[in-house]
């Protein structure tokens, strides 16, 4: 309902089946991998004019997000934000979504790839299946249950969640009586509408497309491979993804913390982290997971949160790495707030404590001491890895992997495959939280449709519409259709005896019962009866309106009427379900339910979705990779791009940077890129450039430049802000006073100039967190350790018999740059640990320079008189950023630009249009950057793609003469729909903007405002209704 | 007090000379002994008629509401947090107004004088803290701290918050107030002792609405009780009906309730109608360490919100 | 009055509260029939005129339910929510509505049986009271 719809051009549908001419690029495309990453780019993909091929091995999408109890770091709830994604692809026409399905082989080449996959047999037929869930319930065979890591059981013919898309049943034929004995077939008895289908066999598909994207994921590691901590024996041994269902409202135990052992609540839970990471051993992986240290704080987090009692939580580390956006505030908060104890220390083995279920965790505290500790419950914090059947997929589909099995990629193409036309996202790639896998996703997305931008929307399907009647002015004919669904709702609740209630209900003209009222056969009759009925306003009384008022929106389309003419009475989940014990009262409820509903339906007017058309330019703000790369795959898909650059050159922060991690050389890339960049005639470049004045909104923009000491208006229909950050200039540590003290920027200058003076070095001393993890700078700017281990590598390269060290806090190399950490060390160089809240001091005596500090490990004073000395300093962005106020778009306390949704809207703003990449969202890598930057670009492309957008019409608008303009609905509307009319002062809603979601009709205390759909009106007409209830 | 009108008429006649408004409002003599009436004055030669004195409880701010001219307004604490409000509602714009603060110690209960005496009050006078009450047959000094207007006498926001020139030096804040005696004495009620108590409250109202005339927030082109898309609200004195009225027309103002008394002083039926908005002033200071009115900068606590608010929810 | 059922109306947001209370359902989770839903986008839209027309009309309960704070499918609409509810049932419950007869949850979309626990728990308090009888309108108060 809230779901933005895009219209793409009108094309044929016949265009689809037409013969493709050779060298012409297929417009479809294939993304292996149902997970997160996955659905991401068939989204961005289907939005911007490809049809897409959802490949999944399992029975749903959703991927192991959906397992999740809560996110990090908002502890948003992981089902709430991801069901809407789910349904958006589960509905979209231009996405075919194959479960169950695996691919087999990928032939021919980029832009025209043949791929061969067997989809395997449901043994339901997703047709008839309503998901009822009476065979599940009627299955005699349990088995585990792998959703909830094996902690609950489930039936043979099952749903994975009861979120899942699709949502139809599965017949697992491993476990399945029928398959395994030739006996049963229960299901198909108990099956209300003849889904059951025993014969199904698997099909062998052959599809064309132009690209594949290989979102493939990951799994978690399993700890009982090699057991050393007992997690086999031990049922209070768990993982960390177990953990997750534990603490899930929909898992094994009802969201309720007990331990597995006895159910008995646990009072001290601890959490091993690094287990199956940064872990050499057989069985184990090199690696860091990248989001353990993360996740474990939330689990402990919310573990408290769960728990009645006091709950003790620690979690036994080796590094602390909360490097992404907003993290470091997540862990001060884990430590000062919810009293999360951390303690660094390898665990080595978990001796259970005899007859107790408790475990024995040895330690050596921070005061140097032994310490023994029981604890009820034990959370192997386990890492991500590549599974042997992705890995041989990818081998087989000529995938270039790493030593780990993740796909080999460069730092400058993040998302390229080592084969043409075979692009890679998420996990899959590296190990990497959702956030780093959405934005890697839309990248691939942004990068596929670089190459297949001429064969855009060629075969792609657009509804059609059939011609709408006119019903404004007509009186109301309400036709009520009540479904019995199957036993499911006439089990209960008196459904004939509904149907005479709403018989005599005011403008009610006609009421029957359905079997199903969601089945095509009954879908279709209601067409009927409404064109025969001259119904202008239907109650389907049935199910839920989440899953399936569109479905019935779309009946009522096919029979002439406005769509928004309906409305749903939710009388089986919200009634026969919950009320079985209790059929009489039920039946009432139900009534009143229809009551309510036939009441708001006759208040409803026919709506229109606003349509807007999108400029076709884009603006892209800041001239630094970031922007750069943006603008070249903006370009590459055939939008012409503004960019602007505040300095006199293009290059930004990367014109500092020696090479990277991989070893690449960045100053090579760069020249290129902005050799690219300059002579491409696509991209009107505006150095020395600064905005003046900002107008319009999404589609329309009226950008007022600065340039070159004159005026110049842009209008371009999408905004993408890469304005980046610099690097803070500390003012201590004799920086600025003594010339040997540098920070990394410099001494990365000094490698990019092959300085010999490097050469001459005897020590050399990296300070990390100069500016960064302190409290006027609660972040970490994630780049830091991986460049001073490299550029520390570089120095021992120089002159092996230099002494380098390294001084940090928490080392944070994460995911596969683990492995540079892992070569610092045994090349000699020297990582101490400094305690951060003792003193630090650096000196000029009698011209040495000291540089003093207290060492963790040996906790005292240390001195180290270096010749050079390289600060690691914050990366800072601009706080009170003007663009902040020019495009409506919010910082955050530290100067970042605050994205739409952490997870899932990574590149977006709340405000329709602009988009932000690279530094100026977070510290990050120059491979994160470029990712970031082909993600906007691609998210940018889902609009500009569209020409035209439409939007929901249960939107927001002002009534001007009950607009008394205290602004209210300005201040609080989150997307900035709201806005002054210059002329009258009074407020309007930009109805392309408005989400529908009615704060501001709330909080309008002139009752100025009105949302349609929901109107107070239509909501005052449901609470009287239900009032005339008789109890 | 002297001293006061003096330097209000000086400063008005110099900026209506000078041109730099178009209009004064202030306060001038009533017909009714404590009625000072609000008054426009467009002419330096009109300003002899502004006064002050403890009968200016009107707040000015509501004659703000919507004006285009450039005004010079007579603001005392709470219009002046009034004042700030309006701009930040959109009512009026700093710019257009020359704001010319007066120090208030307070203004005098007139429904409190008139109840102490049988007869006709024909004039009250001041005289420092002693308010003179006479009538045809006496004349009654009263302490001016007994006759306080009940917000008055908790006020601690007594000089104006915003002001272009202030009219005499700021007076002492009072300190020692308990501004929330009587939300608590509410507070402490059990349920049927607080329906008996607002029941009672209310059954003199008539609903004409003077309350809301008077309020400086109360602005909106058309008020919620005339609502009829649909009419959920009755137009009765139905009891229920008063009291919803009075509930929501409360909840409307709070954040933004400065405590001026206006309705109160406003009401024909002397009804306490400000222990409703009291109530929720209390707490959005308690919940919200917020006070309106203070700020150009921020918007009423109904505007706004932290993740960290204290949370009703189960 | 052994036999009298009070009337609930629950406004449930239509991305957590609604969402679960649909998983109560499809995990046939009982609770007593009192309780009638009116879906709303968003607690942000939730006017307290519709909580006084509820109690008016003869409800003798209100329950209001959105996603967790930090949650909102809206970004912040439950947290402006938040603080109209906190002022506004504090200012009722001033005026002698008893505590208890209106009701404020949280509830995620994964969270069936936290729905139907309150369900359970919203519906005894209200029952608990007994009929309204303040701030609803005569005819109705008559009746009761």
């Amino acid at each position: 309902m809230f779901v933005r719809v895009r219209l793409g051009l009108k094309i044929n549908n016949d265009l689809k089946n037409m013969k493709i001419s050779k060298d012409k690029k297929i417009g479809s495309v294939m993304v292996i991998g149902g997970g997160v990453a996955g659905m991401q780019a068939s989204l961005d993909l289907a939005d911007s004019g490809y049809f897409v091929y959802l490949v999944e091995r399992s029975s749903s999408i959703g991927g192991m997000m959906s397992q999740l109890d809560k996110t990090f770091p908002t502890n948003d709830c992981a089902m709430c934000i991801i069901s809407p994604k789910l349904v958006e692809v589960g509905r979209h026409i231009n996405i075919e979504l194959l479960t169950l399905s695996e691919v087999n082989e990928i032939s021919g080449n980029e832009g025209n790839f043949e791929v061969s996959v067997t989809q395997h047999p449901r043994y339901v037929d997703t047709d008839k299946c309503i998901a009822c869930g009476l065979c599940a319930e009627k299955c005699p065979k349990k088995v585990f249950n792998e959703y909830d890591g094996g902690l609950s059981k489930r039936k043979a013919i099952y749903v994975k969640y009861p979120q899942a898309v699709p949502l139809k049943y599965t017949i697992d034929p491993k476990n399945c009586i029928y398959f395994k004995k030739g006996k049963c077939r229960i299901c198909e008895k108990f099956c209300p509408n003849g889904a059951i289908n025993f014969d199904d066999q698997k099909k062998e598909l052959t599809l064309k497309v132009g690209a594949v994207i290989l979102a493939l994921g990951s799994k978690v590691f399993d700890p009982s491979v090699h057991d050393t901590y007992g997690y086999k024996k031990s049922p209070n041994i768990v993982t960390s993804l177990e953990f997750e269902r534990i603490l899930s409202a929909s898992g094994p135990y009802g969201g309720h913390l007990v331990r597995p052992s006895d159910k008995k609540e646990p009072e001290k839970i601890a959490w091993l982290q690094c287990i199956g990471s940064r872990d050499e051993h057989i069985g184990a992986k090199g690696y860091c997971s990248a989001v353990c240290c993360t996740y474990a704080i939330k689990e402990a987090m919310l573990a408290k949160e769960h728990s009645k009692g006091e709950l003790d939580t620690a979690i036994f580390y080796i590094d602390i790495r909360t490097h992404g956006k907003d993290f470091e505030r997540y862990l001060n908060r884990a430590k000062d707030e919810s009293g999360i104890r951390f303690i660094k220390s390898k665990v080595t083995g978990l001796p259970p404590v005899n007859g107790t279920g408790r475990h024995l965790i040895r330690y050596v505290d921070e005061a140097g001491k032994r310490v023994e500790e029981e604890f009820d419950m034990v959370v192997l914090s386990v890492g991500l890895g590549i599974t042997r059947e992705c890995a041989d997929l990818a081998q087989k589909l000529g995938i270039e992997l790493d030593r780990y099995n993740f796909a080999a990629t460069s730092s400058f193409e993040p998302v390229r495959s080592s084969r043409p036309g075979i692009y890679v996202c998420g996990a899959f790639q590296a190990p990497k939280d959702i956030p780093s896998s959405v934005i890697d996703a839309s990248a691939a997305a942004g990068v596929v449709g670089s190459k297949l931008a001429e064969s855009r929307w060629t075969l792609t399907s657009t509804k059609h519409i059939p011609e709408e009647i006119d019903i404004r002015g007509e009186p109301p004919r309400i036709g009520v259709f009540v479904c019995r669904c199957g036993t499911n709702i006439a089990g209960t609740v008196d459904v004939p005896s509904l149907v005479e209630s709403a018989q005599n209900l005011p403008c009610v003209v006609y009421a029957e019962e359905n079997m199903f009222s969601c089945s095509q056969d009954t879908q279709d009759k209601i067409t009927r009866v409404i064109k025969e009925q001259r119904l202008n306003r239907v109650v389907v009384a049935a199910c839920t309106p989440k899953t399936h008022e569109p479905l019935f929106q779309e009946t009522l389309i096919n029979a002439g009427i406005n769509k928004y003419l309906f409305e749903m009475a939710n009388i089986r989940n919200l009634c026969s379900w919950v009320h079985k014990d209790n059929p009489e009262q039920a039946t009432e409820k139900a009534k009143d339910l229809i009551r309510m509903a036939v009441a708001k339906v006759a208040l409803f007017e026919p709506l229109t979705e606003p349509v807007m058309q999108i400029d076709q330019k884009a603006l892209v703000i800041g001239g630094g990779v970031a922007g750069m790369v943006t603008a070249m795959n903006l370009t590459e898909q055939n939008y012409i791009t503004y960019l602007l650059e505040k300095t006199d050159t293009l290059g930004g922060q990367a014109r500092h940077l020696h090479e990277t991690w991989q070893g690449e050389d960045i100053q090579q890339y760069l020249s290129g890129l902005i050799k690219a960049v300059q002579s491409n005639k696509n991209i009107e470049i505006f150095l020395n450039s600064e905005i003046e004045q900002v107008n319009g909104f999404v589609g329309n923009f009226k950008t007022t430049i600065q340039h070159n000491g004159e005026s110049k208006v842009l209008e371009h229909g999408v905004t993408i802000i890469a304005s980046g950050a610099s690097a803070l200039k500390p003012n201590h540590y004799l920086y600025g006073e003594d010339p040997r003290v540098v920070t990394s920027l410099e001494f990365q200058q000094r490698l990019i100039d092959n300085d010999p003076s490097l050469g001459e070095l005897n020590t050399a001393v990296f300070v990390q967190c100069v500016g960064s993890r302190i409290p006027e700078r609660p972040y970490c700017s994630k780049v830091c350790c991986t460049q001073s281990i490299k550029s520390a590598l570089k120095l021992k390269e120089i002159k092996p018999k230099m002494n380098v060290f390294v001084l940090y806090r928490d080392m944070r190399s994460y995911g596969l740059r683990e492995d540079l950490y892992r070569k610092a060390r045994s090349s000699g160089i020297n990582f101490i640990r400094y305690d951060f809240g003792k003193e630090f001091t650096v000196a000029a005596k009698q011209g040495n320079l000291q540089v003093a500090f207290n060492d963790c490990v040996l906790r005292r004073q240390m001195e180290i008189r270096p010749d050079l000395l390289i600060l690691a300093s914050a990366i800072v962005p601009e706080k009170k950023n003007p663009l902040a106020q020019f495009y409506k778009v919010p910082q955050n306390d530290d100067g970042f630009f605050v994205e739409a949704h952490v997870k899932l809207r990574p590149v977006d703003f709340a405000t329709d249009g602009v988009f932000v990449c690279g530094l100026a969202h977070a510290p990050k890598t120059i491979d994160e950057s470029i990712t970031q930057a082909q993600a906007a670009a691609a998210r940018a492309v889902t609009l500009l793609s569209a020409i035209s957008i439409s939007v929901s019409g249960t939107v927001a608008y002002v009534n001007p003469n009950f607009c008394s303009s205290c602004g209210v609905c300005v201040s609080v509307c989150p997307y900035s729909a709201p806005n002054f009319n210059d002329k009258s002062g009074k407020a309007e809603i930009q109805p392309t903007l408005c989400k529908g979601c009615g704060l501001c009709v709330a909080s309008c205390r002139s009752g100025a405002i009105h949302l349609k759909g929901f109107d107070n009106d239509q909501i005052f007409a449901q609470i009287f209704a239900m009032n005339e209830a008789v109890f | 007090m002297l001293r006061y009108i003096t330097k209000i008429r000086e400063i008005s006649e110099r900026l209506l000379k000078e041109g730099k408004v178009d209009m004064v409002i202030g306060f001038r003599k009533g017909t009714m002994p404590m009625m000072n009436e609000p008054c426009f004055i467009n002419k330096p030669e009109g300003v002899d008629s502004l006064v002050w004195d403890s009968n200016c409880g009107i707040n000015l701010a509501n004659y703000l509401t919507d004006r285009k001219e450039k005004i010079a307004v007579i603001a005392k604490g709470c219009d002046s947090r009034n004042i700030v409000t309006h701009i930040i509602e959109n009512k009026v714009k700093r710019d257009q107004l020359f704001i010319v603060g007066v120090p208030c110690k307070g203004m005098i209960d007139r429904h409190k004088i008139a109840s102490m005496f049988e007869e006709e009050i024909i004039e009250v006078a001041e005289e420092g803290n002693i308010v003179i009450v006479k009538s045809a047959a006496f004349e009654k000094r009263l302490e001016k701290s007994e006759v306080l207007q009940e917000n008055c006498a908790v006020c601690i926001h007594r000089n104006p918050v915003i002001y272009d020139e202030l009219v005499a030096e700021p007076v002492k804040e009072q300190t020692e107030t308990d501004r929330y005696k009587d939300v608590r004495r509410i507070e402490e009620m059990q349920v049927e002792e607080k329906n008996n108590f607002f029941d009672n409250l209310l059954s003199p109202c008539i609903r004409c609405y003077a309350c809301r005339n008077a309020c400086p927030l109360c602005y909106c082109p058309t008020c919620f009780v005339d609502e009829s898309r649909p009419q959920w609200l009755g137009k009765s004195i139905d009891p229920i009906d008063i009291k919803t009225f009075h509930l929501l027309r409360a909840f409307h103002c709070a954040g933004r309730c400065t405590d001026c008394g206006a309705c109160q002083r406003a009401c024909p039926m002397g009804i306490n109608v400000r222990i409703f908005t009291k109530k929720l002033e209390k707490d959005c200071f308690e919940l919200y360490g917020w006070e309106s009115g203070l700020s150009l900068e921020e918007r009423p606590p109904l505007d706004t919100y932290k993740p960290d608010d204290p949370d009703l929810g189960i | 009055m052994p036999d009298w059922e009070p009337k609930i109306v629950a406004f449930l947001c239509n991305w957590c509260s609604y969402g679960a209370a649909d998983l109560a359902g499809i995990n046939r989770l009982q609770y007593p029939t009192n309780i009638k839903v009116i879906r709303i986008p968003c607690t942000g839209r939730m006017s307290p005129k519709f909580i006084l027309a509820a109690f008016g009309k003869g409800a003798d309960g209100v329950w209001v339910s959105g996603c967790h704070p930090g949650d909102c499918h809206y970004m912040e609409g439950n947290y402006y929510a938040r603080r109209k509810f906190t002022l506004f049932k504090n200012l009722i419950e001033h005026l002698g509505i008893e505590p208890g007869r209106l009701h404020f949850s949280w509830i995620s979309s994964a969270e069936g049986t936290r729905f139907a626990e309150i369900a359970n728990e919203v519906t005894k308090t209200v029952k608990d009271l007994g009929p309204s009888r303040h701030l609803i309108k005569k005819i109705n108060a008559k009746v009761a």
